[in-house]
Protein backbone atom coordinates (compact mmCIF):
# COMPACT_ATOMS: atom_id res chain seq x y z
CA UNK A 1 0.00 0.00 0.00
CA UNK A 2 1.17 3.73 -0.92
CA UNK A 3 2.44 5.52 2.15
CA UNK A 4 -0.18 8.67 2.71
CA UNK A 5 2.25 9.91 5.46
CA UNK A 6 5.40 8.84 6.71
CA UNK A 7 6.97 10.49 10.39
CA UNK A 8 10.79 9.70 10.74
CA UNK A 9 11.71 10.56 14.63
CA UNK A 10 10.04 13.37 14.52
CA UNK A 11 9.43 15.24 18.19
CA UNK A 12 6.77 18.37 18.68
CA UNK A 13 6.76 20.79 20.46
CA UNK A 14 3.81 23.60 21.23
CA UNK A 15 4.61 27.13 21.40
CA UNK A 16 5.72 28.10 24.73
CA UNK A 17 6.02 24.27 26.15
CA UNK A 18 8.49 23.24 28.41
CA UNK A 19 8.36 19.74 27.10
CA UNK A 20 7.54 18.09 23.61
CA UNK A 21 3.70 16.84 23.23
CA UNK A 22 5.55 13.94 20.52
CA UNK A 23 9.11 12.66 21.08
CA UNK A 24 11.14 10.41 18.75
CA UNK A 25 7.83 9.12 16.83
CA UNK A 26 8.04 7.31 14.04
CA UNK A 27 4.78 5.62 12.05
CA UNK A 28 3.93 5.68 8.66
CA UNK A 29 -0.04 5.23 7.56
CA UNK A 30 -0.91 3.73 4.56
CA UNK A 31 -3.92 3.98 1.66
CA UNK A 32 -6.58 0.65 3.23
CA UNK A 33 -5.22 1.75 7.57
CA UNK A 34 -7.50 2.13 10.07
CA UNK A 35 -4.90 2.82 12.80
CA UNK A 36 -5.57 2.99 16.39
CA UNK A 37 -4.31 5.55 18.75
CA UNK A 38 -4.31 5.07 22.48
CA UNK A 39 -2.96 6.94 25.44
CA UNK A 40 -4.49 8.10 28.91
CA UNK A 41 -5.08 12.45 28.65
CA UNK A 42 -2.02 14.12 27.67
CA UNK A 43 -0.28 11.25 26.13
CA UNK A 44 0.10 12.81 23.10
CA UNK A 45 -2.55 11.66 20.76
CA UNK A 46 -4.82 14.44 19.38
CA UNK A 47 -1.34 15.75 19.26
CA UNK A 48 0.27 12.80 16.77
CA UNK A 49 -3.15 13.79 14.81
CA UNK A 50 -2.70 16.92 14.23
CA UNK A 51 0.91 16.28 13.85
CA UNK A 52 0.08 13.59 11.10
CA UNK A 53 -2.27 15.96 8.90
CA UNK A 54 -0.12 18.91 8.84
CA UNK A 55 -2.15 20.66 11.45
CA UNK A 56 0.45 21.16 13.37
CA UNK A 57 2.53 23.28 13.12
CA UNK A 58 1.27 24.89 10.54
CA UNK A 59 -2.52 26.03 11.54
CA UNK A 60 -1.58 25.36 15.67
CA UNK A 61 2.00 26.97 15.58
CA UNK A 62 4.83 24.99 17.64
CA UNK A 63 8.00 23.39 15.96
CA UNK A 64 8.39 20.38 14.49
CA UNK A 65 11.88 18.43 14.24
CA UNK A 66 12.81 15.51 12.44
CA UNK A 67 11.24 14.08 8.74
CA UNK A 68 7.52 14.34 7.91
CA UNK A 69 6.55 13.24 4.47
CA UNK A 70 2.76 14.35 3.64
CA UNK A 71 2.01 12.61 0.45
CA UNK A 72 -1.74 12.74 1.25
CA UNK A 73 -3.50 15.35 -1.06
CA UNK A 74 -5.85 16.30 1.07
CA UNK A 75 -6.30 15.36 4.61
CA UNK A 76 -9.77 16.09 7.47
CA UNK A 77 -9.38 16.08 10.99
CA UNK A 78 -12.60 16.23 13.48
CA UNK A 79 -12.01 17.05 16.48
CA UNK A 80 -12.87 15.82 19.51
CA UNK A 81 -15.22 19.14 20.35
CA UNK A 82 -17.19 18.91 17.46
CA UNK A 83 -19.21 22.45 17.80
CA UNK A 84 -15.62 24.22 17.63
CA UNK A 85 -15.66 23.18 13.73
CA UNK A 86 -18.66 24.36 12.64
CA UNK A 87 -18.81 27.14 9.91
CA UNK A 88 -21.26 29.21 11.55
CA UNK A 89 -22.39 30.24 7.98
CA UNK A 90 -24.64 27.61 7.17
CA UNK A 91 -28.62 27.26 8.20
CA UNK A 92 -28.82 23.33 7.21
CA UNK A 93 -27.08 20.63 7.90
CA UNK A 94 -26.91 19.82 4.49
CA UNK A 95 -25.18 23.04 3.42
CA UNK A 96 -22.88 23.00 6.32
CA UNK A 97 -22.05 18.82 5.26
CA UNK A 98 -21.45 20.63 1.52
CA UNK A 99 -19.33 23.62 2.39
CA UNK A 100 -16.02 21.51 2.42
CA UNK A 101 -16.86 20.03 -1.22
CA UNK A 102 -17.92 23.41 -2.46
CA UNK A 103 -15.50 25.41 -0.70
CA UNK A 104 -12.98 23.47 -3.34
CA UNK A 105 -14.53 24.66 -5.92
CA UNK A 106 -16.21 21.25 -7.22
CA UNK A 107 -19.71 21.61 -9.47
CA UNK A 108 -22.27 21.85 -7.87
CA UNK A 109 -23.76 18.43 -8.87
CA UNK A 110 -20.47 16.62 -7.78
CA UNK A 111 -20.86 18.68 -4.36
CA UNK A 112 -24.19 17.94 -3.50
CA UNK A 113 -23.79 14.02 -4.78
CA UNK A 114 -20.49 13.92 -2.49
CA UNK A 115 -22.62 15.61 0.66
CA UNK A 116 -25.32 13.08 -0.01
CA UNK A 117 -22.97 10.23 -0.02
CA UNK A 118 -21.20 11.31 2.97
CA UNK A 119 -24.72 11.54 5.37
CA UNK A 120 -25.89 8.28 3.88
CA UNK A 121 -22.42 6.83 5.31
CA UNK A 122 -23.02 8.25 8.47
CA UNK A 123 -26.44 7.33 8.57
CA UNK A 124 -27.34 11.33 9.05
CA UNK A 125 -30.16 11.63 5.88
CA UNK A 126 -32.50 12.39 8.72
CA UNK A 127 -30.84 15.17 9.80
CA UNK A 128 -30.55 17.20 6.61
CA UNK A 129 -32.68 20.21 6.35
CA UNK A 130 -31.86 20.65 10.34
CA UNK A 131 -30.08 23.70 11.82
CA UNK A 132 -26.86 22.49 12.78
CA UNK A 133 -26.40 24.75 15.82
CA UNK A 134 -29.79 23.05 17.41
CA UNK A 135 -28.13 19.48 16.89
CA UNK A 136 -27.67 17.62 20.26
CA UNK A 137 -23.67 16.81 20.82
CA UNK A 138 -23.76 13.23 19.18
CA UNK A 139 -26.01 14.38 15.97
CA UNK A 140 -23.36 17.33 15.65
CA UNK A 141 -20.37 14.85 16.15
CA UNK A 142 -21.63 12.91 13.06
CA UNK A 143 -22.37 15.67 11.03
CA UNK A 144 -18.68 17.09 11.78
CA UNK A 145 -17.33 12.98 10.47
CA UNK A 146 -19.42 13.17 7.49
CA UNK A 147 -18.39 16.97 6.56
CA UNK A 148 -14.89 15.78 6.88
CA UNK A 149 -15.72 12.71 4.48
CA UNK A 150 -17.45 14.84 1.79
CA UNK A 151 -14.25 16.75 1.02
CA UNK A 152 -12.88 13.21 0.42
CA UNK A 153 -10.02 13.13 2.33
CA UNK A 154 -6.77 10.75 1.37
CA UNK A 155 -6.00 10.88 5.53
CA UNK A 156 -9.22 10.96 7.80
CA UNK A 157 -8.18 11.60 11.38
CA UNK A 158 -10.94 11.31 13.90
CA UNK A 159 -10.36 12.49 17.41
CA UNK A 160 -12.40 10.30 19.71
CA UNK A 161 -15.19 10.08 17.26
CA UNK A 162 -17.89 8.43 19.65
CA UNK A 163 -17.55 10.51 22.77
CA UNK A 164 -20.63 12.28 22.02
CA UNK A 165 -22.47 8.94 20.41
CA UNK A 166 -24.72 6.45 22.22
CA UNK A 167 -23.98 3.42 21.87
CA UNK A 168 -25.59 2.01 18.52
CA UNK A 169 -24.66 5.19 16.89
CA UNK A 170 -21.08 4.51 17.90
CA UNK A 171 -21.02 0.98 16.83
CA UNK A 172 -22.49 2.54 13.88
CA UNK A 173 -19.77 4.97 13.31
CA UNK A 174 -16.95 2.79 13.97
CA UNK A 175 -18.26 -0.02 11.51
CA UNK A 176 -18.31 2.64 8.48
CA UNK A 177 -14.48 3.06 9.20
CA UNK A 178 -12.92 -0.03 7.51
CA UNK A 179 -15.68 1.23 4.15
CA UNK A 180 -13.72 4.19 4.29
CA UNK A 181 -10.48 3.00 4.67
CA UNK A 182 -11.31 0.21 1.92
CA UNK A 183 -12.29 2.83 -0.64
CA UNK A 184 -8.53 4.18 -0.25
CA UNK A 185 -8.70 6.40 2.82
CA UNK A 186 -6.07 6.13 5.40
CA UNK A 187 -7.80 6.49 9.16
CA UNK A 188 -6.63 7.66 12.29
CA UNK A 189 -8.71 6.94 14.74
CA UNK A 190 -7.67 8.37 18.58
CA UNK A 191 -9.66 6.98 20.86
CA UNK A 192 -9.69 5.72 24.59
CA UNK A 193 -12.41 2.89 23.65
CA UNK A 194 -10.03 0.21 23.43
CA UNK A 195 -12.48 -2.37 22.89
CA UNK A 196 -14.47 -0.63 19.82
CA UNK A 197 -11.27 0.48 18.14
CA UNK A 198 -9.66 -2.83 18.64
CA UNK A 199 -13.39 -4.48 16.39
CA UNK A 200 -11.87 -2.32 13.60
CA UNK A 201 -8.52 -1.36 13.56
CA UNK A 202 -6.31 -2.87 11.53
CA UNK A 203 -2.69 -1.65 13.33
CA UNK A 204 -2.63 0.06 16.97
CA UNK A 205 -0.17 2.28 18.03
CA UNK A 206 0.08 2.81 22.17
CA UNK A 207 1.43 6.91 23.58
CA UNK A 208 2.55 7.80 26.74
CA UNK A 209 4.70 11.34 27.72
CA UNK A 210 4.69 11.66 23.82
CA UNK A 211 6.46 9.11 22.93
CA UNK A 212 5.56 5.58 21.17
CA UNK A 213 5.15 2.42 23.76
CA UNK A 214 3.56 0.00 21.42
CA UNK A 215 3.08 -1.00 18.01
CA UNK A 216 1.47 -3.71 16.44
CA UNK A 217 -1.96 -5.20 16.02
CA UNK A 218 -4.88 -4.19 17.71
CA UNK A 219 -4.64 -7.33 19.68
CA UNK A 220 -1.43 -6.90 20.78
CA UNK A 221 -1.48 -3.02 21.82
CA UNK A 222 -5.50 -2.35 22.95
CA UNK A 223 -5.05 -4.55 26.00
CA UNK A 224 -6.16 -1.86 28.70
CA UNK A 225 -9.82 -3.46 28.00
CA UNK A 226 -12.33 -3.32 31.50
CA UNK A 227 -12.20 -7.17 30.87
CA UNK A 228 -8.84 -7.19 31.27
CA UNK A 229 -8.68 -4.66 34.43
CA UNK A 230 -11.27 -7.30 36.06
CA UNK A 231 -9.39 -9.90 35.10
CA UNK A 232 -6.24 -8.56 36.82
CA UNK A 233 -8.12 -7.29 39.60
CA UNK A 234 -9.13 -11.08 39.93
CA UNK A 235 -5.86 -12.98 39.75
CA UNK A 236 -5.25 -13.32 36.40
CA UNK A 237 -1.84 -13.77 35.32
CA UNK A 238 -0.58 -11.74 32.27
CA UNK A 239 -1.19 -11.53 29.24
CA UNK A 240 -4.56 -10.20 30.17
CA UNK A 241 -7.74 -11.58 28.16
CA UNK A 242 -8.70 -8.18 26.57
CA UNK A 243 -12.74 -9.62 25.64
CA UNK A 244 -14.91 -12.35 27.40
CA UNK A 245 -14.09 -15.04 24.91
CA UNK A 246 -10.32 -14.72 25.77
CA UNK A 247 -10.87 -14.30 29.24
CA UNK A 248 -13.32 -17.61 29.03
CA UNK A 249 -10.49 -19.55 27.65
CA UNK A 250 -7.93 -18.72 30.59
CA UNK A 251 -10.62 -20.12 33.00
CA UNK A 252 -9.88 -23.48 34.29
CA UNK A 253 -13.14 -25.63 33.89
CA UNK B 1 -24.84 16.56 52.86
CA UNK B 2 -28.56 15.65 52.62
CA UNK B 3 -30.50 14.93 49.40
CA UNK B 4 -33.12 16.70 48.30
CA UNK B 5 -35.87 14.85 45.97
CA UNK B 6 -36.61 15.90 42.50
CA UNK B 7 -40.38 15.92 40.80
CA UNK B 8 -40.85 16.69 37.52
CA UNK B 9 -44.63 16.61 36.62
CA UNK B 10 -46.02 16.56 32.55
CA UNK B 11 -43.07 18.31 31.22
CA UNK B 12 -43.08 19.78 28.15
CA UNK B 13 -40.37 21.53 26.39
CA UNK B 14 -39.75 22.52 22.72
CA UNK B 15 -36.70 23.99 20.58
CA UNK B 16 -38.91 25.87 18.09
CA UNK B 17 -41.39 23.51 16.12
CA UNK B 18 -39.22 20.62 17.79
CA UNK B 19 -40.73 18.79 20.92
CA UNK B 20 -38.14 17.90 22.99
CA UNK B 21 -39.95 16.58 25.70
CA UNK B 22 -43.00 15.23 25.32
CA UNK B 23 -44.68 14.95 28.96
CA UNK B 24 -42.71 13.57 31.16
CA UNK B 25 -43.45 12.82 35.13
CA UNK B 26 -40.71 11.25 36.93
CA UNK B 27 -39.89 11.14 41.15
CA UNK B 28 -35.89 10.76 42.18
CA UNK B 29 -36.07 10.42 46.22
CA UNK B 30 -33.74 12.07 48.03
CA UNK B 31 -30.52 10.24 48.33
CA UNK B 32 -31.19 8.24 45.33
CA UNK B 33 -28.89 7.47 42.45
CA UNK B 34 -30.18 7.91 39.07
CA UNK B 35 -28.71 7.59 35.68
CA UNK B 36 -30.65 8.59 32.61
CA UNK B 37 -29.68 7.08 29.31
CA UNK B 38 -31.31 7.01 25.80
CA UNK B 39 -30.43 7.94 22.06
CA UNK B 40 -29.18 10.89 21.09
CA UNK B 41 -31.35 13.37 20.79
CA UNK B 42 -34.25 11.98 23.12
CA UNK B 43 -34.29 14.71 25.46
CA UNK B 44 -32.03 13.92 28.48
CA UNK B 45 -29.88 17.08 28.40
CA UNK B 46 -32.76 19.16 28.13
CA UNK B 47 -34.53 17.32 31.11
CA UNK B 48 -31.45 17.93 33.19
CA UNK B 49 -31.30 21.78 32.28
CA UNK B 50 -34.57 22.28 33.70
CA UNK B 51 -33.65 21.14 37.20
CA UNK B 52 -31.51 24.30 36.90
CA UNK B 53 -33.77 26.60 35.52
CA UNK B 54 -31.55 26.80 32.22
CA UNK B 55 -34.19 25.80 30.46
CA UNK B 56 -38.07 27.00 31.44
CA UNK B 57 -40.56 24.42 30.34
CA UNK B 58 -43.02 24.72 27.89
CA UNK B 59 -45.65 23.01 30.46
CA UNK B 60 -45.61 21.01 33.71
CA UNK B 61 -43.83 21.56 37.37
CA UNK B 62 -40.34 21.39 38.29
CA UNK B 63 -39.55 20.95 41.84
CA UNK B 64 -36.34 20.17 43.90
CA UNK B 65 -37.08 19.87 47.30
CA UNK B 66 -40.08 22.32 48.49
CA UNK B 67 -38.69 24.56 45.78
CA UNK B 68 -40.34 25.29 42.60
CA UNK B 69 -37.94 25.54 39.63
CA UNK B 70 -39.85 27.79 38.07
CA UNK B 71 -39.59 30.71 40.51
CA UNK B 72 -35.83 30.21 40.79
CA UNK B 73 -32.74 31.92 38.84
CA UNK B 74 -29.74 29.56 37.95
CA UNK B 75 -28.02 31.25 40.27
CA UNK B 76 -30.84 30.54 43.08
CA UNK B 77 -30.87 26.84 42.12
CA UNK B 78 -27.15 26.53 42.43
CA UNK B 79 -27.63 26.48 46.29
CA UNK B 80 -28.97 22.94 45.68
CA UNK B 81 -28.56 21.30 42.69
CA UNK B 82 -24.92 21.08 41.16
CA UNK B 83 -24.47 21.25 37.51
CA UNK B 84 -21.76 19.66 35.54
CA UNK B 85 -22.08 20.53 32.06
CA UNK B 86 -21.27 17.95 28.91
CA UNK B 87 -18.52 20.18 28.03
CA UNK B 88 -16.97 21.84 30.79
CA UNK B 89 -15.53 24.67 28.74
CA UNK B 90 -19.21 26.04 29.55
CA UNK B 91 -18.34 26.11 33.14
CA UNK B 92 -15.15 27.16 33.27
CA UNK B 93 -13.68 30.79 33.34
CA UNK B 94 -11.29 31.75 36.02
CA UNK B 95 -7.68 31.99 35.76
CA UNK B 96 -6.08 29.27 37.24
CA UNK B 97 -7.98 25.95 38.19
CA UNK B 98 -7.70 26.55 42.28
CA UNK B 99 -9.48 30.10 40.98
CA UNK B 100 -11.97 27.92 39.40
CA UNK B 101 -13.21 25.55 42.29
CA UNK B 102 -13.13 28.18 44.86
CA UNK B 103 -15.80 30.78 43.17
CA UNK B 104 -18.54 28.05 43.15
CA UNK B 105 -18.31 28.15 47.51
CA UNK B 106 -17.19 31.76 47.69
CA UNK B 107 -20.48 32.81 45.52
CA UNK B 108 -22.90 31.09 47.71
CA UNK B 109 -21.19 32.55 50.80
CA UNK B 110 -19.90 28.80 52.05
CA UNK B 111 -16.70 27.48 53.23
CA UNK B 112 -13.83 26.82 50.84
CA UNK B 113 -12.69 24.15 53.60
CA UNK B 114 -13.38 21.51 50.96
CA UNK B 115 -11.42 23.06 48.01
CA UNK B 116 -8.12 20.95 48.92
CA UNK B 117 -9.49 18.46 49.21
CA UNK B 118 -11.66 18.18 46.19
CA UNK B 119 -8.84 19.05 43.81
CA UNK B 120 -6.87 15.63 45.50
CA UNK B 121 -9.93 13.64 44.99
CA UNK B 122 -10.13 14.24 41.04
CA UNK B 123 -6.40 14.38 41.27
CA UNK B 124 -5.93 18.29 40.50
CA UNK B 125 -3.59 19.33 43.61
CA UNK B 126 -0.19 19.42 41.56
CA UNK B 127 -2.14 21.34 38.28
CA UNK B 128 -3.98 23.75 40.68
CA UNK B 129 -2.14 26.80 39.78
CA UNK B 130 -2.20 26.09 36.18
CA UNK B 131 -4.87 27.71 33.71
CA UNK B 132 -7.61 25.39 32.90
CA UNK B 133 -7.29 26.01 29.41
CA UNK B 134 -3.79 24.98 29.73
CA UNK B 135 -4.92 21.21 30.40
CA UNK B 136 -6.05 18.52 28.62
CA UNK B 137 -10.67 19.02 27.90
CA UNK B 138 -10.50 15.84 29.80
CA UNK B 139 -8.77 17.24 32.79
CA UNK B 140 -10.74 20.19 32.15
CA UNK B 141 -13.96 17.76 32.79
CA UNK B 142 -12.73 17.19 36.00
CA UNK B 143 -12.28 20.58 37.00
CA UNK B 144 -15.93 21.51 36.36
CA UNK B 145 -16.56 18.02 38.57
CA UNK B 146 -14.35 19.87 41.37
CA UNK B 147 -16.24 23.14 41.06
CA UNK B 148 -19.53 21.48 42.19
CA UNK B 149 -18.68 19.10 44.48
CA UNK B 150 -16.74 21.98 46.57
CA UNK B 151 -20.52 23.75 46.58
CA UNK B 152 -21.84 20.53 48.74
CA UNK B 153 -24.92 20.39 46.48
CA UNK B 154 -27.98 18.09 47.71
CA UNK B 155 -28.36 17.30 44.23
CA UNK B 156 -25.73 16.29 41.83
CA UNK B 157 -26.91 16.50 38.12
CA UNK B 158 -24.24 15.54 35.40
CA UNK B 159 -24.39 15.34 31.34
CA UNK B 160 -21.96 12.25 30.31
CA UNK B 161 -19.52 12.98 32.88
CA UNK B 162 -16.85 10.21 31.40
CA UNK B 163 -17.25 11.32 28.15
CA UNK B 164 -13.67 11.59 26.96
CA UNK B 165 -11.75 10.39 30.18
CA UNK B 166 -9.44 7.68 30.50
CA UNK B 167 -9.44 5.30 32.72
CA UNK B 168 -8.12 6.68 35.61
CA UNK B 169 -9.75 9.95 35.30
CA UNK B 170 -12.98 7.88 34.96
CA UNK B 171 -12.36 5.83 38.42
CA UNK B 172 -11.87 8.83 40.12
CA UNK B 173 -15.58 10.35 39.00
CA UNK B 174 -16.77 6.79 40.06
CA UNK B 175 -15.05 7.15 43.09
CA UNK B 176 -16.01 10.45 44.11
CA UNK B 177 -19.75 10.02 43.20
CA UNK B 178 -19.88 6.73 44.81
CA UNK B 179 -18.60 8.72 48.08
CA UNK B 180 -21.14 11.16 47.86
CA UNK B 181 -24.20 8.45 47.29
CA UNK B 182 -22.41 7.16 50.70
CA UNK B 183 -23.09 10.61 52.29
CA UNK B 184 -27.08 10.99 50.63
CA UNK B 185 -26.63 13.11 48.01
CA UNK B 186 -28.82 12.59 45.18
CA UNK B 187 -27.45 11.82 41.92
CA UNK B 188 -28.69 12.29 38.32
CA UNK B 189 -26.22 11.25 35.80
CA UNK B 190 -26.74 11.20 32.14
CA UNK B 191 -24.40 8.78 30.20
CA UNK B 192 -24.11 6.61 27.57
CA UNK B 193 -21.45 4.43 29.59
CA UNK B 194 -23.48 1.51 31.17
CA UNK B 195 -19.81 0.35 32.52
CA UNK B 196 -20.03 3.60 34.22
CA UNK B 197 -24.04 3.23 35.46
CA UNK B 198 -23.01 -0.27 36.86
CA UNK B 199 -20.92 1.55 39.19
CA UNK B 200 -22.55 4.50 40.21
CA UNK B 201 -27.07 4.84 39.88
CA UNK B 202 -29.37 2.10 41.76
CA UNK B 203 -31.87 2.70 39.15
CA UNK B 204 -32.01 3.43 35.15
CA UNK B 205 -34.70 5.57 33.68
CA UNK B 206 -34.21 5.02 29.59
CA UNK B 207 -35.45 8.21 27.20
CA UNK B 208 -36.79 8.05 24.23
CA UNK B 209 -37.96 10.54 21.97
CA UNK B 210 -38.99 12.78 24.33
CA UNK B 211 -40.76 10.30 26.43
CA UNK B 212 -39.55 7.88 29.60
CA UNK B 213 -39.67 4.48 28.20
CA UNK B 214 -38.62 2.52 30.86
CA UNK B 215 -37.45 2.81 34.59
CA UNK B 216 -36.11 0.12 36.13
CA UNK B 217 -33.40 -0.99 38.96
CA UNK B 218 -30.19 -1.16 37.63
CA UNK B 219 -29.68 -4.48 38.80
CA UNK B 220 -32.47 -5.72 36.93
CA UNK B 221 -32.20 -4.06 33.77
CA UNK B 222 -28.40 -4.73 32.96
CA UNK B 223 -29.46 -8.17 33.30
CA UNK B 224 -32.11 -8.51 31.05
CA UNK B 225 -30.18 -8.85 27.79
CA UNK B 226 -33.36 -9.00 25.55
CA UNK B 227 -34.37 -4.93 26.85
CA UNK B 228 -31.09 -3.75 26.44
CA UNK B 229 -31.14 -4.97 23.08
CA UNK B 230 -34.39 -3.39 22.39
CA UNK B 231 -32.62 -0.30 23.43
CA UNK B 232 -29.54 -0.50 21.29
CA UNK B 233 -27.60 -1.35 24.34
CA UNK B 234 -25.20 -3.99 25.41
CA UNK B 235 -24.49 -4.99 28.62
CA UNK B 236 -21.52 -3.51 30.95
CA UNK B 237 -18.47 -5.94 30.66
CA UNK B 238 -18.75 -6.36 34.67
CA UNK B 239 -22.50 -7.79 33.55
CA UNK B 240 -21.07 -9.80 30.62
CA UNK B 241 -18.38 -11.54 32.88
CA UNK B 242 -21.00 -12.14 35.34
CA UNK B 243 -22.90 -13.88 33.06
CA UNK B 244 -20.42 -15.99 31.11
CA UNK B 245 -18.67 -17.34 34.31
CA UNK B 246 -22.35 -17.82 35.68
CA UNK B 247 -21.71 -15.59 38.85
CA UNK B 248 -23.90 -15.75 41.55
CA UNK B 249 -25.98 -13.06 43.20
CA UNK B 250 -26.13 -10.70 39.96
CA UNK B 251 -23.03 -8.46 40.67
CA UNK B 252 -22.88 -5.12 38.58
CA UNK B 253 -19.76 -3.09 40.22
CA UNK B 254 -16.54 -4.02 39.11
CA UNK B 255 -15.55 -5.02 43.15
CA UNK B 256 -18.56 -7.09 43.43
CA UNK B 257 -17.79 -9.08 40.38
CA UNK B 258 -14.36 -9.31 41.58
CA UNK B 259 -15.09 -10.63 44.41
CA UNK B 260 -17.31 -13.42 43.54
CA UNK B 261 -14.52 -14.36 40.84
CA UNK B 262 -12.63 -14.81 43.89
CA UNK B 263 -12.53 -18.40 43.74
CA UNK B 264 -11.54 -18.75 40.00
CA UNK B 265 -8.23 -21.04 39.04
CA UNK B 266 -6.74 -19.72 36.12
CA UNK B 267 -4.65 -20.95 33.16
CA UNK B 268 -0.72 -19.18 33.59
CA UNK B 269 -0.94 -18.60 29.21
CA UNK B 270 -3.69 -18.56 26.33
CA UNK B 271 -4.30 -21.50 24.73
Amino acid sequence: MTALVVLERVTFTYAGAVRPALADVSLEIAAGDVMAVTGESGAGTSTLLLVATGFAPRVVGGTLAGTRRIAARRCGVVFARPWTQLTGLCSTVRDEVAFGPASLGLPRATVLAAARNAMETLHIEQLAGREPSHLSGGELQRVMVAAALAMRPDVLALDDPAAELDPEAADALYDVLPVVAAAGTGVLLATPDSERAGRVATRAVALASGRIVAEGSPAEVLTDTEVARIARAAGCPPPYPWDVPSLLRRVER
Amino acid sequence: MNGCDVRLEGVRYAYGAREALRGVSLRIGAGEQVALVGPNGAGKTTLTRLLVALRRPGAGRVTVGDWEVAHKRPDEMAQRVGYVFQHADHQLFARSIRDDVVFGPRRLGRSEALVPGVLEEMGLAAAAGLHPYDVPAPLRKLVALAGVLAMEPCVLVLDEPTAGLDRVQRDRVVSALQRRAEAGVTVLAVSHDLGFVAEVAARVVVMGDGRIVADRPARELLYDREALAALGLRPPPTVEISGALGLRGSPVRTTEVVAVMGGIRWKQMPE
